[in-house]
């Protein structure tokens, strides 16, 4: 029998691999995706949400570089909220509340009706090689098929096992199906397994909670969506959310039944990630703390499922229940599925380039869960960019490695390869060194024209994109517009700003504290032919320039050694005055540059003097 | 770094015994080059007696060899231990470099520790320091940066700020929760305790420089008034020419002397006066210069007589520096004067030269600084506290305008990346890690 050929084969249709899918057949590869349930494609496994601090960036890097997770969560959103809205424009970050069931059949639509693509329920078994070059692949039900490319998104579901209370299973998330044969085939190819762990809290039936005790936070109707193709349009706010507390009858059913916990009786191995630590945690290691807060989220639009953020657990099922009616408001919450914490393999992403290519196996690529992170925002960034570096390998085209002034995609991904990570890794605004220009708003302005090279944004998209451009362009110049003293004065004062006596230049006002080119606009009736938007970002520009100018100067130093490239086949163990440590963190790593190699953890500042002199010296 | 670099590691002069020091991958072939019988395999941290042979002598000298990465340098290195003395100590070295090494330059050997990571950036400075040390406080401040006084400075400092920073970064990632987030005013006060800690470590400079480079101090009077006296005075030698000639010293003369650990740089001037003669103008306008770069002046004047008027003219123009009056030849004095600081001397009789002393030393010297542990005495260090300082400011300054945190941490993180400027490490510890020590999240 003849084998099916594909250029490549995606294995999993989490977050991940439906970005990496997408994104190699929307490049014309002949593309395969397999999942284990065509039931469970990007489904949201924990929290019913998309975006949040820092994950609101990655989501519109990935739209503007032409990925689907922005689209798709603007399509299913039910709740759109800005956080950070007080401290300002670069922190600023999109929450949606999605519902979980249209974001799975929203994006199973867009999957099913993308040219080059073809979706099959099977489960990889085993990747075949040959001299170190991906081959092929075959199913547990002993398909095989011939391929040049495979990228494995497998989430939490290999050899996934779930945690409540005693009763522990090997099943994956919401009893889906786990993988137990893939993992075998990945140590095989060398890589290293290691076991992490997270956790899921409770769903409650609605009507079983008394809303008129918590506190409500209502979506906001002002605010731009996730995509850059849906400029002007207004959220969809049709559900609320609430916010309740943990009470000290709650700690102390914790503290009095811990040996229940298997966190706590020594059954889990996993690593568990700080920050999302189920509630038996948060208790015990931060004992002081009188009370935490939970969300209240609502699933889905046809279900009256609730999800309790915040309050994810181990414990026994009739424990859950007491805790959860410990809380205010949910004296006689119903729950309707139990919270469980569940183990599974990942890699150690140390092992993988910095296109997420495994170093040993040339078209093996790596992307989401299985690499060590948490999220779906950072599983479907680095799906995307697995999926652009298997294309471009397959076309013989130089890679794309996003750098940390880039974007938070850069940070995340050069964490991953560089410093790796020994616990489920989540995306924060601190990891960006950067981040005054690596803003959600000027994600299309950074990375338009890199997704553009790489054949993904379309024509309606980068028609958008050079608008704004060019409109950001034009208002810019406005700004020498001057205002006389006597018509701004009054509205001066009305901003409790200082008088002034001659002309100035709208440039020069929005440089004060309370000035903005918003109120100027509204104010003096000037620049209406321009959007909201244009007139946020040149207002952003202009306001924080001094700050963005430091940040630019932080990042042209830095790039000094970004640029001192290292052989990627160096032995580092022949440079003299190298500690043994540090030998062997960079014969691990293998850095492309100075810059990379100053960031993995155990290298000092001494080692690196080491390398530059030998770099130097060498020349 | 391929070149072997060699180099005599005690003073040159007449010594019991000299030590010749080799750093590079060549030591061990070289100094086998001038051996009678080469050493096949020479074993690391071990003293070897070995006859060393050259065309023109011979000497036994004591070889021991110091294996890479586990020397001072962090190369091969080999100490020779020959007999004192300038010939054969040279004749030595002579060889070596015909035989393929290169004489070291000045702090090489310390360089080469630094640039094969044996050393801190300022530890490495510390040691150059320590060498060229002159007097006794130079030495201690050298000695305290070569043991890490000030990098231990600089990271409790930079361990300040990540605190504050983990602060700031908690309250923008988790913006939803129920955290005590550190108010503004917290804020202001930490800033301004470090601010205040990174002033404190500059103002410790002015003196740090002072021990370091040594006092210098400018003596000044009209001619004949005894300045070259005064200078041979301090000096307890004869330096300068004395005669009772008017305009004498053309040249400007410096010489040092060391009291209570600090080195003085006395620097005699040339008459200022005007003067028709071209050599002696050309010693004025030195003069003129060397009194910009003084710490302190020392005006000269005559008590047998009353102020003249370029006197006068003088005085008022260096009215803005610190001057101490001396009033020369009280021996024979016909005048009282009244200087706010003024000090009554005899070079000719040598009344009050030690009370001089001791008040150009107090006059300059800060004492509460000296006893400090940590005391900047190197430019480079300065303009790092300094840039770090001003980045503490700005940050400040954001505070008052906006409550944007993330402007107000551009500036914290530049403050640390300036610190770490002085010690070469400016790798942030993991904010992250001390976020999650300290505050209670997760969804």
């Amino acid at each position: 029998m003849e084998k099916k050929y594909y250029d490549a084969i995606v294995v999993g249709a989490g977050h991940a691999g439906v970005e990496a899918a997408l994104s190699l057949a929307r490049t014309n590869n002949k593309t395969l995706l397999l999942t284990l349930s065509l039931d469970a494609i990007a489904f949201l496994a924990c929290n019913p949400s998309i975006g949040g601090t820092a994950k609101g960036q990655l989501v519109s890097e990935i739209d503007a570089l032409g990925g689907e997770m922005g689209v798709n969560a603007d399509k299913a959103t039910i709740q759109l909220r800005m956080l950070n809205r007080g401290k300002g424009i670069a922190v600023q970050s999109l929450r949606a509340q999605a519902d979980k069931n249209l974001y799975h059949i929203f994006m199973k639509q867009t999957l099913e009706n993308t040219e080059n693509l073809d979706i099959k329920q099977a489960e990889a078994k085993e990747i075949l090689t040959k001299d170190n070059k991906v081959v092929g692949l075959i199913t547990t039900q002993g398909e095989e098929f011939e391929c040049k490319s495979i990228i494995v998104c497998s989430g939490v579901y290999l050899n996934s096992r779930i945690f409540v209370g005693d009763y522990n299973e090997a099943i994956g998330p919401n009893n889906f199906k786990p993988s137990n044969n893939f993992t075998k085939s990945l140590i095989d190819l060398g890589l290293e397994i290691r076991r992490f762990k997270t956790g899921t809290p409770m769903r409650v039936h609605s009507d079983s909670i008394d809303y008129s005790v918590l506190e409500i936070q209502k979506g906001e109707d002002n605010i731009q969506l996730f995509s850059f193709l849906n400029e002007g349009k207004k959220p969809n706010n049709i559900k609320d959310c609430y916010l309740a507390y943990t009470n000290e009858t709650t700690h102390e059913l914790i503290r009095n039944n811990l040996e229940k916990f298997p966190m706590y009786s020594g059954e889990i191995v996993g690593v568990g990630p700080r920050y999302c630590p189920s509630i038996e945690t948060k208790i015990m290691r931060f004992s002081d703390k009188e009370r935490h807060q939970l969300f209240i989220e609502p699933e889905s639009l046809n279900t009256k499922e609730v999800y309790i953020q915040g309050f994810s657990t181990s414990a026994p099922v009739y424990l859950q229940e007491q805790m959860l009616h410990s809380l205010k408001g949910f004296e006689n919450a119903k729950i309707m599925r139990d919270a469980y914490a569940i183990e599974y393999d990942c890699i150690n992403s140390l092992q993988l380039l910095p296109t997420l290519e495994y170093k040993n196996v040339s078209g093996l690529y790596f992307a989401g869960q299985v690499n060590g992170t948490s999220g779906y925002e950072e599983a479907a960034s680095q799906g995307l960019i697995a999926g652009i570096n298997a294309n471009l390998k397959m076309k013989n085209k130089e890679p794309l490695i996003l750098s940390r002034s880039d974007a938070y995609i850069g940070v995340l991904i050069d964490d991953l390869v560089t410093k790796g990570t020994n616990e489920p890794y989540r995306m924060m605004t601190s990891r960006a060194e950067y981040r005054l220009v690596l803003r959600q708003d000027n994600a299309d302005l950074r990375l338009t024209e890199i997704g553009r090279n790489v054949g993904l944004v379309t024509d309606e998209r980068y028609e958008i994109f050079t608008n704004k451009k060019q409109q950001i362009e034009t208002l810019t110049k406005e700004l020498n517009t001057l205002i006389k003293a006597d018509k701004l004065n009054p509205f001066l004062e009305k901003l409790g700003e200082n008088n002034v006596e001659s002309s100035v230049s709208v440039y020069n006002l929005i440089k004060r504290n309370n000035v903005t080119l918003q109120n100027i606009s509204e104010y003096f009736n000037l620049f209406k032919n321009y959007s909201p938007t244009i007139i946020e970002e040149v207002n952003t520009t202009v306001k924080y320039e001094g700050y963005i100018k430091k940040q630019k100067e932080q990042i042209e130093s830095a790039k000094k050694q970004e640029d001192m490239i290292l052989d990627k086949d160096f032995d580092y163990s022949k440079i003299l005055g190298l500690r043994l440590e540090a030998i062997q963190k960079l014969n691990e790593i293998k850095p492309l540059n100075i810059g990379q190699a100053s960031r993995i953890s155990g290298i000092s500042p001494a080692d690196i003097n080491v390398l530059i002199v030998y770099l130097k010296t060498k020349k | 770094m391929e070149k072997t670099i060699c180099a005599i590691s005690t003073p040159i002069g007449v010594g019991g015994i000299s030590v010749i020091r080799l750093s590079g991958k060549e030591s061990i072939n070289i100094v086998n080059t001038i051996l009678e019988n080469k050493i096949e395999n020479l074993e690391p941290r071990k003293m070897l007696l070995k006859k060393i042979k050259t065309k023109s002598f011979c000497d036994n000298a004591i070889i021991a060899y110091f294996k890479a990465p586990f020397s001072y340098t962090g190369e091969d290195v080999i100490e020779i231990q020959c007999h004192g003395g300038i010939y054969i100590t040279n004749e030595i070295l002579k060889a070596l470099i015909k035989n393929g090494a290169t004489i070291a330059e000045n702090g090489e050997f310390t360089k080469r520790a630094f640039l094969n990571g044996k050393l801190s950036l300022d530890k490495a400075e510390g040691v150059i320091d320590m060498i060229n040390a002159e007097s006794e406080e130079q030495a201690k401040a050298a000695y305290s940066l070569m043991n890490g006084n000030l990098s231990t400075d600089i990271k409790s400092m930079q361990d300040v700020l990540t605190d504050i920073l983990a602060e700031v970064e908690v309250s923008i990632d988790y913006p939803e929760h129920d955290i005590e987030y550190t108010t503004t005013q917290k804020f202001v006060e930490k800033v301004t305790n470090l601010k205040e800690k990174i002033n404190n470590l500059i103002n410790t400079s002015e003196t740090g420089m002072l021990i370091k480079n040594g006092i210098n101090v400018a003596i000044l009077g009209s001619p004949n008034v005894g300045k070259s006296s005064l200078m041979n005075a301090l000096l307890g030698y004869k330096r300068a020419i004395v005669t009772n000639i008017a305009g004498t010293t053309r040249d400007t003369i410096t010489e040092s002397y060391v009291y209570n650990g600090i080195k003085v740089n006395l620097i005699d001037t040339a008459g200022i006066r005007e003067s028709d003669n071209e050599v002696e103008q050309i010693g004025i306008s030195l003069a003129k210069e060397k009194l910009d770069t003084a710490d302190l002046i020392l005006f000269v004047i005559d008590s047998t007589r009353q102020l003249n008027d370029d006197e006068k003219e003088l005085l008022d123009k260096i009215k803005n520096k610190k001057v101490v009056i001396v009033i020369n030849k009280i021996d024979e004095k016909k005048h009282e004067f009244t200087f706010e600081n003024q000090i009554e001397i005899s070079t000719l009789k040598n009344l009050n030269i030690e009370k001089l002393k001791q008040k150009i030393y107090d006059e300059i010297i800060n004492k509460n600084i000296i006893g400090n542990s940590t005391i900047i005495t190197n430019t480079r260090h300065k303009i790092a506290l300094e840039n770090a300082q001003k980045s503490l400011e700005d940050s400040l300054k954001t505070l008052e305008n906006t409550e944007n945190l993330e402007l107000f941490s551009i500036d914290l993180q530049n403050a640390f990346l300036f610190l770490g400027e002085i010690t070469g490490d400016s790798n942030k510890e993991n904010i992250i890690d001390r976020i999650f020590s300290k505050f209670c999240l997760g969804k």
